[in-house]
């Protein structure tokens, strides 16, 4: 669910949402998210400062309630 | 295309009545300007309602235009539901409302400043400012002295600034952010 959440919410934004992928990984106490990208929406995700990831962090840990959650952005260029 | 069809029937209208083409015309314009207004709400509420679906909450989104902005609420459907998407001072529907409005920006093509609201959030936090506002208006005037309020972030401000000019009263905003703050001089 937070996956999902954190995928439609990061579609929204971007110039290629066709390339965005999220992928979660759960820890005892938590889980990561590892969002994928295209290059050319990096910067756009991330935001000026930072301010856009923050926001993103925000609302995940929202809807995550009590438990922790870890957002990551990655370039999601082809290896 | 929209202008195209509408200067044809114009043409016809100067033809057959001239009395209505400016009536018309200016109805036209405003139109437009509101309808881009719209359009944002729309694509917010879009946006929002995914949202929503996905995290199986209930809620029900008012779309309205107030100042020349779009404003978008997700009114509770079920008491207490929502309070996760507001947050302490509201730092969670700040969080949102930047991400809504990057949503609304890449499909309008320029930034948006649309307000969102979740659970009536600001217009209770208004509703306080006002209060706020009114009786530092009555201390400034009592006092004749200038009277500087707390630090506010740029949506709380504005409402004091609105409120102090709607009393006749002059405000400014000093510092910096987020130790911001207005200052309401008396008259």
């Amino acid at each position: 669910m937070l996956a999902e959440a954190l995928d439609h919410l990061v579609r929204g934004i971007v110039d290629n949402p066709e390339d965005v992928s999220v992928k979660e990984r759960t820890h005892r106490r938590g889980s990561t998210l590892r969002v994928r990208v295209n290059p050319q929406d990096l910067g756009r995700v991330i935001g000026r400062g930072g301010r856009t990831a923050t926001a993103f962090r925000n609302v995940m840990a929202a809807i995550a309630g009590s438990d922790s959650v870890r957002v990551d952005f990655v370039d999601g260029s082809p290896q | 295309m929209t202008e195209d069809t509408l200067s044809k029937s114009e043409a016809g209208e100067v033809v057959a009545n001239d009395d209505s083409l400016q009536p018309n015309v200016d109805q036209t314009t405003k139109s437009d300007e509101s309808s881009e207004l719209v359009t944002e709400g729309d694509t917010a509420a879009d946006y929002l309602e995914g949202l929503l679906d996905i995290i199986d909450l209930d809620g029900d989104i008012d779309i309205d235009v107030e100042n020349d902005r779009a404003a978008v609420a997700v009114v509770e459907v079920n008491s207490g539901e929502l309070a996760q998407l507001v947050g302490e001072d509201g730092k969670v529907l700040d969080a949102l409302q930047e991400l809504t409005r990057l949503a609304v920006a890449r499909e309008v093509g320029h930034r948006s400043r649309l307000m969102l609201d979740v659970a009536g959030f600001r217009a209770q936090r208004r509703k306080e400012l006002q209060r706020i506002a009114a009786s530092a208006v009555a201390e400034a005037r009592a006092a004749q002295e200038p009277v500087r309020l707390d630090s506010m972030n740029a949506f709380e401000r504005k409402v004091v600034h609105d409120a102090v000019a709607e009393a006749g009263l002059n405000s400014e905003s000093e510092g910096s952010d987020p130790d911001r703050y207005v200052v309401i001089s008396p008259a």
